[in-house]
């Protein structure tokens, strides 16, 4: 380990994130983010991680905004205050794991750290507008977003949407131009899996960069899409309506095991209050067998620019 | 099982515990965090849920809203005791020994 470690600046999550870990799938950038900016930096954490209070064997929480946890055989994270993550990796981890925490994980509670409300799905643009994907693992998210980018739909975000509140309208920031695909989903969209690099060696999920496709600058986020698959029946369209839209947007939050963990669920709670009530939703449902998306993008798209039938 | 019981006006009643509210749109709403359980509880609802901060009896409770809205008393108790009934039911408030 040196002392002159080499710091980048790279864009993603409205965050300019000065990072001594290489993180080449996000653009590189001058300026502070709508969010301002973050450091990411290595650091010894051993001792400190006995010292912080634990809420589980992996996860630890200061009452001075810091979240630690530890993943064995790649690091132990600290995320603080909202700007700052330290990474301290175990020897001879996997590079690309660490990444995915430091993308994935880490900046879910860095996020929420800074009042940023974190969904987990996918967002596309239509009309100038950011609507979420969003629904459980295998639910069909990143499939759905990438059948629509194949329709010339632009990308703001893929697995975190970061939003943020300005005057009451819930603002959808860009994460970064990259989607993460499931192997399955990339045979049906007629691409060669061997031609992405996987996101690390045990997961199944490939990455595929989306540069000519991601929008670059927040939108405001007009309406929600929860996706469900059903043993059967045919694709089909419905409102989610009233108190059940707390539910749906609080089990679709990015960590959300976190929230109660951070002691931050009255915050989640208002937070969600603000907009819920006027932010259109529905629930998309697919057979399990299938490819269903274009069947979804008609009855997605005919939700967005005529409503759904209450 | 839980005791079923039916308030009365002498009955002193409170906020229980462990719930969230906010407001949405001039609408009170709660979340109960140990049952995970969303509430509406409106704005009528919102008044008679900021009426019940401290221990008050039933008959305070239903005058303070009479005062509030300008309606008949014996409407209003009936309407407030209905609500009450409902959050006591889902134990969102807890009645007290007189």
């Amino acid at each position: 380990m040196t002392n002159t470690a080499q710091r980048l600046s790279y864009k993603a999550f409205g965050l300019q994130i000065n990072s001594e870990f290489p993180l080449p799938e996000l653009p590189t950038c001058d300026d502070p983010g709508i969010l301002g900016a973050i450091s990411v930096t290595r650091e010894e954490l051993s001792s400190k991680w006995q010292e912080i209070p634990k809420l589980s064997s992996h996860i630890g929480v200061s009452s001075d905004h810091e979240v630690m946890f530890q993943v064995p055989e790649i690091a132990i994270f600290s995320i603080r205050d909202g700007h700052s993550i330290v990474v301290s990796p175990f020897a001879a981890a996997d590079e690309d794991c660490i990444r995915l925490y430091i993308l994935g994980s880490c900046m879910g509670v860095l996020l929420m750290q800074r009042n940023i409300l974190p969904l987990h799905g996918s967002a596309i643009v239509v009309n100038n507008k950011a609507y979420a994907l969003l629904g459980q693992s295998g639910a069909g998210k990143s499939t759905l977003a990438s059948y629509l980018m194949d329709q010339g739909y632009y990308m703001i975000s893929d697995d975190v949407i970061p939003i943020m509140l300005t005057e009451g309208v819930p603002l959808a920031i860009p994460g970064y131009p990259q989607q993460k695909l499931w192997e399955q989903s990339l045979q049906h969209l007629g691409l060669q899996s061997s031609e992405y690099r996987p996101l690390f060696k045990r997961e199944t999920k490939f990455a595929v960069p989306v540069h000519n496709q991601f929008h670059n600058e927040p939108l405001p986020l007009a309406g929600v899409f929860e996706l469900e698959v059903k043993s059967e029946g045919s694709v089909a369209i419905g409102p989610i309506q009233g108190l059940e839209k707390f539910n749906t947007l609080f089990n679709h939050t990015y960590q959300k095991l976190m929230i109660d963990r951070m002691g931050i669920r009255e915050w989640h709670f208002s937070t969600l209050a603000r907009f819920v009530n006027r932010l259109p939703m529905y629930r998309l449902s697919r057979p399990a067998d299938g490819f269903s998306a274009p069947r979804q993008t008609s009855l997605l798209l005919e939700a967005i620019y005529e409503g759904v039938d209450q | 099982m839980r005791k079923i019981t039916t308030l009365h006006p002498s009955d002193i009643v409170v906020q229980a515990e462990g719930n969230i509210v906010s407001d949405m749109d001039g609408e009170k709403v709660m979340l109960s965090v140990q049952k995970g359980k969303y509430y509406n509880l409106g704005e009528v609802g919102g008044d008679i849920w900021n009426a019940l901060s401290k221990p008050a009896t039933v008959a305070e409770i239903t005058s303070t809203i009479e005062r509030a809205y300008e309606v008949k008393a014996d409407i209003c108790q009936q309407d407030v005791i209905s609500f009450l009934q409902h959050l006591l039911d889902e134990e969102l408030i807890t009645l007290l020994d007189a």
